[in-house]
Parts: structure tokens; C-alpha cells; sequence
């Protein structure tokens, strides 16, 4: 797969990623799934899906460069969906509900 | 929340030894640094560069500790004595390997 | 001091971050733009839009140019007051050429240093630099400047102040206080992990800028340390020169003894001798970089002892795949070609020091992560200028009653660094586009009246600002910011406008023929200008909409 794809995958699974870090807070769920409390199991599933999100897409930065190149890319990469999270919460946080399809609104 | 005010002399005192003290006492570290490091057979601008990086995150720690301590004359004495120590010792070891 | 550890470290934030901020906003904004420098001069010197070049050959193309340069008439005005007596007309002994290209340069920039007769200390130099078309050969006029890597890049880590590097104390001051910022916001910062991706906009503005002041510092942490503590790093050199003062003697020291470790002496033998092809030596370099399984382009050339037999030729390779800057030095005798020395791997403490030092300089070919670094640069900006925006609207009601004026002063040089800085930026792209080829006689050269421009266009746009956060001092809103939102609109349209009008070069032109660096700079342009235009629209609904005098003030110490 060329490295371009490659890395545009990368920023995807981070982004969603951090989507999923997110949701696993009580405040943004509410923001996405409406007053009704996540379930201790859901939470945990979502911190679980994040951290493999995040370190899935390491792992792709690194297949595409040296690793001090990869690093910063990822961490950057964190950084940039971390931010763009945080907006979707803001002003369109229905956006994310396809992430967590298999829960109750 | 209730907060106590800082006094002005409170103020200068913490900023001068913050700022002053903290790049003296860098200065010594870094000086006393280079000088043991290259005594002890290691290539000079390796030496150089690893005192720089410990001295700079050295330096932010004096900074905060400057104003985060409750005692600021103790904070001078030890910048200020830990300066001319260490500068001193790096003199000594200078000459001594040159 | 203060009751306990958090509200000290509060205090801090507040008053060392105010006060450097207004230096660090203006660092972290140019040192953004300096991600794409070399592209910036594309735009700024149409002359040089053409692809980025290998370095030329040597001996046909590099060696009767280098031949022929001089130092300009800066270098000799620098140099002036460091010789006892006049300085000669044309300096015949040189001693070093160097030459320097990376990936993303079409231009080669060439470098002389010369032997300066009767100097106080013996040890000066003095430069010639000329920047050339590699195809060809052909100068640049020597008064293009070189509005990104010339202007640009230098603002941002020295603001162009160099009477006794005062410029890069006040940087570096800055930085340190970055670190500080960085550091003591954590700790004032309750919530960091739960509130990371919060951003409540329809909140008071206080609460909103809070928000965003602590979105964009936490979620690019990483990335603000790691920019101000290399920056420090790589000029530890000017903030603790230990090695050229207190330690001087092992410094000389180091150099003799490395001067018999590698063979490469250090003074000329004072016996001339002719120098051998060095475009084979490249050859021969490049040979063995591929050997090597790093094959590669040359990034940097140095001649040692020019003309002498003692002369050695350094070449470097380009580190465009990775962090470190250039490596795999090898060295060859000047007079014979034969290689003298590899250099060794680094040690442990060189690839760190590598690494810092290439994470901040960016060399290397990742058009993703120069991006990334943009993106991360523009955060810390909207970090700083959040903070000033929630200074102010945390205290001007306050001020207001007590007939202070404090709160004004401060929304004023917000405008100032803030949106003032950016039209200025834009002001002087603009005079670069409208300035006559060659200054008539008696003016200034073309580069020193964009200089001038820069300058001129921020000191104006200060005035405006002043002026027009009046109402601050009411405790409302400043007319300045939305003003200075309009005026970035309109520059940032103009600007692209000129580059058609006056180069031909439109975006359907840049974009088709993908020649990114000008249509890049086009685009930002542009983007910036709708950018700032939703701003003033925000702007003025918030200034229509009714205030209420009894908005909470909050401590920003409490979520």
C-alpha cells in the first residue's frame, strides 16, 4: 500500500482512536448517546478500543518511516485528533454516534 | 477563594532570584559539568551538549522552586553558593587537565 | 508568597506568561511560517520559482563562481570596527568555501570566508555569500531577499534584534518561560485528562477561552516542550558559552587534540597546491553512502585551507530520510582526492543531541509532518492568544469600576502581536509584489524597503490598536480585534491577486503545473483571509448581542 494511503489511515484510526477515549468520558457520551449513563462494561470496552486504535496507528506511521520520523508523525497525529474531536463534540456530536452503533441510545 | 496577597518586595525578590540566581547556578552546573565530564575522558562537545540539555530543565526547576518555596533566603544561599562552588570546582579541574 | 504550591504556580502562569507572551506568540507564528521558508522565497523571488536542484558540479560550475565572490557591503560595514586600519579593497586570502542545499531548495546558497588583514583578533573572518541558479550558474541580484529563510526564519529566533544578540536573549528568555508556562498550567489545570476534549463555546467568553486556552496547550503538550527546550538547546552556544569563556582552554584544547585524531589539520601549511577534481570526490562520497545502503544526496560541501597544501574537502550527506541534519561526513586531501577520514558513527550523546536539534530544524522530506508541525505551531498561537482574551475579560469589568486602565493595555498589545503581527507579515508580501525591480538611486535596496515595510505596516497596525480598544477601558469589547480581522481578510486576497497580476502565476496556473510552494502559499493566504472574515462576523454578533454587567468572573484555577 503507498505510503500516502498509509499514513491518511493512520490519522483515521486516530482519529477515531481518541473519538473512542472520549465517548469512555461521561460528559461526551452524554454529548453523543443523550442522558442515559454508559455502562461500567461499555466504558471499559471504549478505554480498550482507544488504546488499541492509538497504538494500531503507530504501528502504520511506523511501517511508512524511520522510527524518530514515525514518532513525531504519530504524536503529532494524536495532537490533530485530539483537536478535531473535541470540535466535532462541540457542534456535531451526532457525527460520532456511528462509532459506538452497538450501544443504546 | 480566599487568597494571600504578594507582596511587591516578594515579587523582586523571587523574580531576581528566579532569573539571576537560577542562570548562575546553571552556569556552575553546566561549567562544573563540562569540566568533570571531559576529565573524565569523555569527547568534549558531547560534553557540551549533555550539560546544556540537564542545564536548561535543571534551570526550569530553579525557576519554579524559586517562587513555589516558602524560605527564599535559603533559595539564595543555594543558588548563589551552589554557583560559586561548582564554577570553582570546574576552574580546578580545568587546570588541573590542562 | 501566596497560600500554597498551586496558587504560586497560578501566579506565575499568569504575570511571566502575560508578559512573555507577547514575545512568544510572535515566535511561535514565524516559526510556523518558517516551516515552509524556502517556499515563502519562492513566492517573495519569482526569479527562483523552478524545481529544487541536486548540487551542482564542482569544478564546471561551483569553483570559478566561488572564485569571483566578495563580501557585500554589510559584511564589510560588520566587519569595520573589528581591524585596526582600513579594510582592504579586495580579499585575496581565502580560507573556506562551503555550499548548502537541502531538498526543498531550487536556489544553491554559497559561502567564502576570507582572512581579515590587521583584525584585532587574528582569528576573524570575514563572508562572502552569493546565491546562484544551479542549472546555470547565474546570481541572483544580491538584493532579493529572501522573505522566508531570509526575514522570516531569522524573526523567529532572534527578532531580527542583533545589537549584542539581545534579539536572542529576549527569545530565549521567552522559551525558558514557555517551559515554565508549560509546566506550571498543568498544575493549575485540575482537570487535564477530563477536560481534554472540551470546548464550550456558548459559554461566557470567559469560560470559552479558558476552554480553548486549555484545549490547545494540553492537546499539543508534547509539541510546545519539545519546540521551546530544543530551541534553547540549539543555541546553548550564545546563552552559556562555557566553552569560549570560562572553559576556553579545554575547548582549544579539544581542537588540537581532535585536529591529530582525525588527520585534518587545523592551520595551512603555508605551501600552495592545487586542488584535485572534487566533483570525482563527490562521486567517490556518494559511492560510498550507497555502499553503505544510505544512498544519498549531498547536503552540505566545505573547503578547508583553499589554494593550500594542507586543504581538505568535507563532504556531507543530505539528511532528507531522517531526523539528523546531515552525517556520514567523509573527508578528502584537497590536492590528491584520496579520502582522508570517515567520520565514525555518532556517539550516544551526539544522536540525542542529533535528534533534539533535527526535530526542531526540520530537514528532513515529510510533507505530512511539516504540516503537522505547522498545525502544532498555529496551536501554541491560539494558546498564548487565548490566554491574553481570557486575561482580559477575566478583569476589564473590574478595571472598569476602579478607572484602570490595565485590562485595555493588555487587549491592545493582544491586537498588536496578534492580528498586527499577521498584517504586517501579509503588508510586507504585499510591498514585496509592488516595489519597483530596482530601488532608484538614493533608496534603500529593494530588500531593506520590504524590510522597512514589515516594520512600518506592525507600528501602524500597534496605533489602530490602541486607538480602537477604547472601549476596554468600559469594560466591553474592542472594535480593534474585528477591525484587524477585516484587514487581514482583505490582504490575504490582495496578496494572492498581486502574485497573479504581477507574475502571472494564478492558482489554476500553480495548481495544474503542481508547482506546490507558490500555490501552497496562495492557498494559506487565502484560507487565512475566509478565516478571518468568519472571525469578524463572529465578532460583531457577539458586540451586537446584549452584555449583562454581572458576568461571573471566574479564577482560573477552578474548572
Amino acid at each position: 500500500m503507498p505510503d500516502a494511503l498509509m499514513l491518511l489511515a493512520a490519522l483515521v484510526v486516530t482519529v477515531m482512536g481518541m473519538a473512542w477515549l472520549a465517548l469512555s468520558m461521561e460528559n461526551h457520551w452524554e454529548q453523543v448517546r443523550g442522558k442515559a449513563a454508559c455502562p461500567p462494561a461499555t466504558v471499559k470496552s471504549l478505554r480498550v478500543l482507544g488504546a488499541v486504535a492509538l497504538v494500531t496507528s503507530l504501528v502504520l506511521c511506523l511501517m511508512v518511516d524511520s522510527a524518530s520520523m514515525a514518532s513525531l508523525v504519530w504524536v503529532m497525529s494524536v495532537a490533530g485528533a485530539a483537536v478535531i474531536v473535541a470540535f466535532t463534540l462541540t457542534w456535531k456530536a451526532s457525527a460520532l454516534a456511528p462509532l459506538v452503533f452497538w450501544t443504546k441510545a | 477563594m480566599a487568597t494571600a496577597s504578594i507582596s511587591r518586595s516578594d515579587i523582586v525578590w523571587r523574580t531576581l532570584a528566579a532569573v539571576f540566581g537560577g542562570y548562575a547556578f546553571t552556569w556552575g552546573l553546566i561549567a562544573f559539568g563540562m569540566a568533570a565530564m571531559v576529565a573524565a575522558d569523555m569527547e568534549f562537545h558531547d560534553a557540551e551538549h549533555l550539560t546544556a540539555i540537564i542545564g536548561f530543565l535543571v534551570f526550569l526547576a530553579i525557576f519554579l522552586t524559586a517562587f513555589a518555596a516558602r524560605n527564599i533566603v535559603r533559595v539564595w544561599l543555594v543558588l548563589a553558593g551552589g554557583a560559586v562552588v561548582m564554577a570553582s570546582a570546574a576552574e580546578l579541574i580545568k587546570n588541573l587537565i590542562t | 508568597m501566596l497560600q500554597n504550591f498551586r496558587q504560586s504556580m497560578a501566579w506565575v502562569h499568569t504575570w511571566f506568561g502575560l508578559a512573555l507572551g507577547f514575545v512568544l506568540v510572535v515566535v511561535f507564528f514565524f516559526g510556523s511560517l518558517s516551516v515552509f521558508d524556502r517556499e515563502i522565497d519562492r513566492w517573495a523571488i519569482p526569479a527562483s520559482r523552478f524545481e529544487p536542484q541536486p548540487m551542482p558540479s564542482f569544478d564546471k560550475l561551483m569553483r570559478p563562481i566561488f572564485e569571483d565572490m566578495q563580501p557585500l557591503p554589510q559584511a564589510r560595514a560588520f566587519t569595520e570596527p573589528l581591524v585596526n586600519g582600513p579594510l582592504p579593497d579586495h580579499f585575496d586570502k581565502v580560507k573556506s568555501w562551503g555550499a548548502y542545499t537541502t531538498h526543498r531548495d531550487p536556489v544553491l546558497t554559497m559561502f567564502a570566508g576570507y582572512e581579515v588583514p590587521n583584525a584585532k583578533d587574528p582569528e576573524t573572518m570575514i563572508f562572502a555569500q552569493r546565491t546562484v541558479d544551479p542549472r546555470t550558474g547565474a546570481a541572483l541580484p544580491d538584493d532579493r531577499l529572501k522573505v522566508g529563510s531570509g526575514f522570516f526564519y531569522p524573526l523567529h529566533y532572534s527578532l531580527t534584534f542583533y545589537w549584542k544578540n539581545v534579539g536572542y536573549w529576549i527569545v530565549g528568555f521567552a522559551a525558558l518561560m514557555m517551559l515554565v508556562a508549560l509546566v506550571t498550567g498543568v498544575v493549575m489545570h485540575r482537570k487535564i485528562f477530563r477536560e481534554l476534549f472540551t470546548f464550550r463555546p456558548k459559554k461566557t467568553t470567559q469560560r470559552s477561552m479558558l476552554d480553548l486556552h486549555n484545549l490547545t496547550g494540553v492537546v499539543a503538550l508534547p509539541f510546545h516542550f519539545f519546540f521551546a527546550f530544543t530551541g534553547l538547546v540549539i543555541f546553548a552556544g550564545i546563552y552559556f558559552p562555557i566553552g569560549h569563556t570560562q572553559l576556553q582552554a579545554l575547548h582549544d584544547q579539544h581542537e588540537i587534540h581532535e585536529a591529530l585524531e582525525t588527520g585534518l589539520p587545523h592551520d595551512p601549511a603555508g605551501v600552495p597546491a592545487k586542488m584535485a577534481s572534487v566533483d570525482a570526490m563527490v562521486k567517490e562520497a556518494q559511492r560510498r553512502w550507497a555502499e553503505k545502503g544510505m544512498a544519498g544526496d549531498v547536503g552540505f560541501l566545505q573547503v578547508q585551507h583553499v589554494g593550500d597544501a594542507n586543504g581538505y574537502v568535507s563532504i556531507y550527506r543530505a539528511g532528507t530520510d531522517r531526523i539528523a541534519l546531515t552525517g556520514e561526513g567523509i573527508h578528502f586531501k584537497a590536492s590528491t582526492g584520496v579520502v582522508m577520514r570517515v567520520d565514525p558513527p555518532p556517539t550516544a550523546v551526539g544522536r540525542i543531541n542529533e535528534f533534539l536539534t533535527g526535530l526542531h530544524l526540520q530537514h528532513f522530506r515529510h510533507w505530512l509532518l511539516r504540516w503537522l508541525y505547522v498545525l502544532g505551531g498555529l496551536l501554541g498561537c491560539a494558546c498564548i492568544a487565548t490566554g491574553f482574551l481570557f486575561f482580559v475579560e477575566k478583569r476589564k469589568r473590574q478595571h472598569a469600576k476602579q478607572g484602570s486602565s490595565g485590562a485595555r493595555i493588555v487587549d491592545a498589545l493582544g491586537v498588536t502581536t496578534l492580528t498586527g503581527m499577521m498584517i504586517a507579515a501579509l503588508g510586507m508580501l504585499i510591498a514585496n509584489r509592488l516595489l519597483p525591480d530596482v530601488m532608484p538611486d538614493g533608496w534603500p535596496l529593494r530588500g531593506d524597503m520590504e524590510k522597512y515595510c514589515f516594520w512600518g505596516t506592525w507600528v501602524v497596525a500597534m496605533a489602530h490598536a490602541f486607538w480602537r480598544t477604547a472601549p476596554v477601558a468600559e469594560g466591553r469589547i474592542a472594535p480593534a480585534w474585528r477591525e484587524q480581522c477585516l484587514a487581514i481578510a482583505v490582504l490575504g486576497v490582495t496578496a494572492p491577486v498581486l502574485n497573479w497580476v504581477t507574475t502571472g502565476d494564478h492558482l489554476l496556473r500553480t495548481i495544474a503545473n503542481g508547482y506546490w510552494p507558490v500555490a501552497g502559499a496562495d492557498l494559506f493566504m487565502l484560507t487565512g483571509a475566509v478565516l478571518a472574515v468568519l472571525a469578524a462576523r463572529k465578532l460583531q454578533l457577539r458586540a451586537e448581542s446584549k452584555v449583562t454587567a454581572n458576568t461571573p468572573v471566574m479564577e482560573a484555577g477552578h474548572a
